[in-house]
């Protein structure tokens, strides 16, 4: 019709009836464009919102896989004929302490001559050797002495201008050697007795000089120092040493290339408790240290290796050092070490200039700087790990600037094992803050997928077998008045928000099933034998009383019966409890199967979460069901089939795509239900397949530490990363699924 | 209804004893011989409407017996009503009696799924199962508990020679029925009905959905499958009912307005209503 007003162009000469005609036309043609652009424009518009809403996600998630990155700045040149031992710079890098073997140096990095400290303390001795320390550095000195240094900046504004003032003072010296021999190395921690000193002064021993400094209420504070000698014996000359600031442990590294451990647990007499050699070679330990926390030993040798060590406690309770990580080696003997004092991260140079840095956690190298050529002799990451400076052999203070906001990210760390400090073996562990600013985050997000699977798989477990079933007889089976009215009702289900149901689950379910649990596991026993038993004695009733109940309502009969079915098996359940299992299930579980019982368990969670998802399955299932033409049925039942037969054998078959989708639509809901599962489980993220552990879900997990995680950090990305995996899994999952029924459909397509 | 008791009908007869009982040549049967379906009395209710109206009816054994009428008129139900296929609509109600060889369908005893193997039926749409060729053809047997592959493939292939549809699909029959065509879907479901050995074979409008070829296939299938089966065709096409019949019903609002043998009815019937549908003055 249209094509033929569009034929005639004009119009003229038309009468007006055949005018308004052709008017009529053109405003339909104009409609059925604009309607045609409209809904194309809105669906490609969902599209765009949905990939806009995945790029957003992935965007924040993006630069947790970015590499570090570093920059070098200029080199400053510090006063020929300095010797520079150690460095260290202030939290905004503005500042630089440089202990020489003439003393300490001032080095100021924003323009400025370095000027040498003045240090009386030194009465004349020469550095021989130097560390960084809490709060300063400490200076092993010529004549025995150890010499802790607190290094400051003073921040004044005379006249409105900003000015630096860099403060140095020493406190009271550490006397190593009475005799005055110089310390060659030395490690010095401020336990919580007071200071706690190791040097390497003369042959084959270490030095320990501890400090015990007790206040009395009315005199001033009493300063006690007293030395032990630790015998290295055929272990070697200590070449490095190392002591926590619990004041556990002594470490000392040889040139043996051994690293010996001192046992301080009856620190009156601390006793050499194991001897680990680090390397294959003998080469001599250069370097040990500590990150962030005082438990990783880090160990450097002379070959370049670097390896990560801890003291971990066998099932026997023994504690021994265990390697955990071999990191990328130096060409030359590693020289210096700094550890981060934000997270897991250190840095290592070497003889030959060049300066790594690492992540404890993941064993990862993140950088390699090349230097100037020279051995660098001391280096320092900056306070907020954003900078680096090392100062080396040639005299010149070199410096980075480093952007390396997500170190502890690794495919290892969120998806692998990780040795973690303090655990036994490595394993796979969400805890991703902790009590304590050295706290190694751990972000593994295998429990968290596990969680939600676990979440899923048993609330499917519950939701798949009863809504499946109850589509197929509400759609085969039902009298139509009976399914006008269940269907909707069914329907309302899923209108009830997933909110109310976890707090019925976690609040009242929850205890209810802690008292109950043996009979309602009974309960899928009971009712549907109790079930088959009515219908028998129903069927055996003469015909004369079947007919008091009209024709299809025989169903509301079942009601009472399974509600008996379910009390029944409470009672069962805790006969069976008294009788076989001792009275307390609980006690039972634990000590005939190993599980404990938490109130908050998957069993829970599968029938909350189980009843959220039925009506969605059993209304996609029943639609598919019901919607299998008439004709397949009744050419069925015409070759004698009876309707039970009918619908397993032609029915199911025929609507299966649909069945499968409703499947896979409850899956997707179960995946990236929230609500229920972060109210009924007890959000622990652990790995275990029992249906009376909780478990942590995803879902649940950004729910719970996003209003928390501070914006741009770690932890915030890698929320959005598992925002983006369980968006990842669902579309796979959705997109598998309708791969599958599109194959099920073209197999079981009906004539049509 | 469907909930009888499973116990067999003692008169189901096999297809074997009225193999045996056929002593007249098949092409044709003896006017006088005992009718194999008597209707008597039948009157058929949908909820409260009534559908047909005391119908009186006789049914040869081995003939083709063709129901024709307008639109609405009760031959398709009624054709339902041989097999008890009305009974899976709510709320029906039947008066009557329709007796296959003295058995009253409707009896207090007698098993529906034991009605609907004794007398198959062909629908109007062709409706396959979305199974294999083989699976559809076998289906009723496999119902019955019949697992031997090579009684099943005996019987596949008999069924589908029956229906002449096994030089078309004898080396395919492992395909989906669906990837046949309109006509041959059609006498697929014609071998599915035959597999069974059904007494009779009820054809609901069969060809209506057909081209001229296939129906011109199916009609010569009818012809030869009269030689062993009872058919009872419900046809809107006249001309069909002409070419394939040998007794003729026409019905008329529920009502049964003349029986007799197709060429009577086609050129001398009784009834005015009858020559005015015959004649094409209303339908």
């Amino acid at each position: 019709m249209s094509s033929s007003a569009a034929s005639t162009p004009g119009g003229a000469g038309l009468s007006p009836a055949a005018r308004a005609g052709t008017r009529q036309n053109r405003v339909r043609t104009l409609t059925d464009r604009f309607a045609t652009r409209f809904v194309t424009a809105s669906g490609i518009s969902i599209i765009a919102a949905i990939l806009a809403i995945l790029f957003v996600i992935a965007g924040v998630a993006w630069p947790l896989v970015l590499p570090a990155r570093a920059r070098a700045l200029p080199a400053v040149v510090l006063p020929a004929g300095t010797q520079p031992l150690a460095v260290r710079v202030d939290e905004y890098r503005e500042e630089a302490f440089v202990a020489t073997s003439a003393g300490l140096l001032l080095v100021p990095l924003k323009g400025g001559a370095p000027s040498a400290a003045d240090l009386p303390a030194l009465d004349g001795a020469t550095v021989t050797s130097a560390r960084s320390v809490t709060g300063g550095l400490a200076l092993g000195l010529s004549d025995g002495r150890v010499l802790p240094v607190t290094t400051a900046v003073d921040v004044t504004y005379p006249g409105g201008k900003r000015l630096l003032v860099p403060r140095v003072t020493a406190a009271d010296p550490l006397v190593a050697d009475p005799a005055g021999r110089p310390v060659k190395t030395f490690a010095l921690a401020e336990t919580p007795d007071g200071p706690l000193l190791a040097a390497a002064v003369g042959p084959r021993e270490v030095s320990l000089d501890t400090v015990t400094e007790t206040t009395s209420l009315i005199g001033g504070t009493t300063r006690e120092e007293s030395r032990q000698s630790l015998a290295l014996g055929s272990e070697g000359d200590a070449s490095a040493l190392a002591v926590d600031d619990r004041g556990q442990d002594v470490f000392a590294g040889t040139t043996a290339g051994k690293v010996v451990r001192f046992d301080r647990t009856d620190a009156s007499a601390p006793g050499l408790a194991e001897s680990v050699p680090v390397n294959g070679d003998g080469a001599a330990v250069t370097l040990l240290g500590f990150l962030n926390g005082d438990r990783t030993l880090v160990v450097g040798d002379a070959a370049g290796r670097v390896s990560t060590w801890q003291v971990v406690k066998d099932d026997s309770g023994r504690r021994h050092l265990a390697r955990m990580h071999d990191f990328a080696p130096h060409g030359a003997a590693v020289t210096g070490f700094s550890p981060s004092r934000r997270d897991k991260g250190f840095v290592t140079t070497d003889a030959s200039g060049r300066t790594m840095v690492r992540y404890g956690t993941t064993g990862k190298t993140l950088l390699d700087l090349p230097g100037a050529g020279a051995a660098i002799t001391g280096v320092t990451f900056a306070p907020k790990a954003d900078g680096i400076a090392a100062v080396d052999a040639g005299g010149k203070l070199l410096q980075w600037d480093v952007r390396n906001p997500h170190p502890e990210v690794s495919w290892r760390t969120l998806f692998g094992k990780v040795w973690y400090e303090g655990y036994q073996k490595p394993e796979y562990v969400w805890q991703s803050t902790g009590a304590t600013d050295d706290f190694e985050a751990k972000l593994s997000l295998t429990p968290l997928i596990y969680g939600t699977l676990k979440g899923t798989f048993y609330s499917l477990l519950v939701a798949v077998p009863l809504a499946l079933m109850g589509a197929l007889y509400t759609a085969q089976f039902m009298h139509p008045d009976l399914k006008a009215l269940l269907k909707p009702t069914i329907e309302i289900m899923a209108a009830l928000p997933s909110v109310v149901l976890g707090f019925i689950g976690g609040l009242w379910l929850a205890p209810t099933l802690e008292r109950t649990a043996p009979g309602v596991l009974l309960m899928p026993l009971v009712i549907p034998f109790l079930t088959f038993a009515a219908i028998a004695a129903w069927t055996a009733l003469p015909a004369s009383w079947r007919r008091v109940i009209p024709h299809g309502y025989e169903l509301v009969l079942l009601v009472p019966v399974v509600l008996a079915g379910g009390a029944l098996a409470i009672w069962i359940g805790s006969g069976v409890e008294s009788a076989a299992l001792g009275g307390d299930y609980r006690t039972w579980l634990v000590s005939a199967l190993g599980l404990s019982y938490d109130q908050r368990n998957s069993l829970v969670v599968g029938i909350a979460m189980g009843f959220a998802v039925i009506p969605i399955i059993f209304t996609v299932a029943e639609d598919s069901l019901a919607s299998v033409p008439q004709g397949l049925s009744a050419g069925s039942l015409a070759l004698g089939a009876t309707r039970w037969q009918t619908a397993l054998r032609v029915v199911l078959p025929t609507a299966s795509p649909g069945i499968f989708s409703a499947v896979m639509i409850g899956f997707g809901r179960a995946v990236g239900e929230t609500m229920i599962v972060l109210m009924a489980t007890g959000n622990t993220p652990i790995m275990n397949s029992s249906l009376f552990s909780g478990f942590r879900a995803m879902s649940a997990n950004i729910a719970v530490e996003l209003p928390e995680a501070p914006e741009g950090g770690t932890l915030f990305r890698v929320l959005f990363l598992a925002a983006l995996l369980l968006f990842g899994m669902t579309f796979v999952v959705n997109t598998a699924a309708e791969l599958v029924r599109l194959r099920l459909r073209s197999k079981y397509r009906t004539f049509e | 209804m469907e909930t009888a008791t499973m116990t067999p009908s003692p008169t189901t007869p096999t297809h074997a004893v009225s193999m045996d009982a056929r002593s007249a040549p098949a092409s044709a049967p003896a006017a006088d011989a005992p009718p194999l379906i008597e209707i008597g009395g039948f009157s058929f209710w949908y909820g409260p409407k009534q559908a047909l109206f005391d119908i009186d009816l006789r049914i040869r054994e081995r003939a083709v017996t063709a129901f024709i009428g307008p639109s609405g008129c009760g031959k398709s139900t009624l054709l339902r009503c041989l097999n008890r296929m009305n009974d899976l609509i709510d709320g029906v109600r039947v008066e009557g009696s329709v007796r296959v060889q003295g058995q009253d369908l409707y009896g207090p005893d007698v098993d529906v799924v034991d009605v609907r193997k004794r007398l198959g039926m062909v629908f109007q749409k062709s409706n396959p199962f979305p199974k294999s060729i083989f699976e559809n053809v076998v289906y009723g047997l496999r119902l019955q508990g019949v697992k031997n592959k090579g009684v099943l493939r005996d019987a596949c292939e008999k069924a589908l020679r029956g229906s002449a549809l096994w030089d078309e699909v004898k080396d395919r029959i492992e395909e989906s029925a669906l990837s046949l065509s309109g006509g041959q879907m059609q006498r697929l479901c014609i071998a599915r009905a035959l597999a069974v050995e059904p007494e009779v074979v009820l054809m609901d409008e069969p060809c209506s959905a057909l081209d001229p070829i296939a129906t011109a296939k199916i009609e010569e299938l009818i012809f030869q499958l009269k030689e062993r089966f009872t058919i009872v065709i419900v046809t809107h096409n006249m001309q069909q009912a002409a070419r394939v019949s040998d007794e003729t019903g026409f019905f008329m609002l529920g009502k049964l307005i003349e029986f007799d043998k197709t060429d009577v009815i086609f050129t001398r019937p009784k009834q005015k209503m009858t020559e005015d549908y015959i004649t094409g003055r209303f339908g």
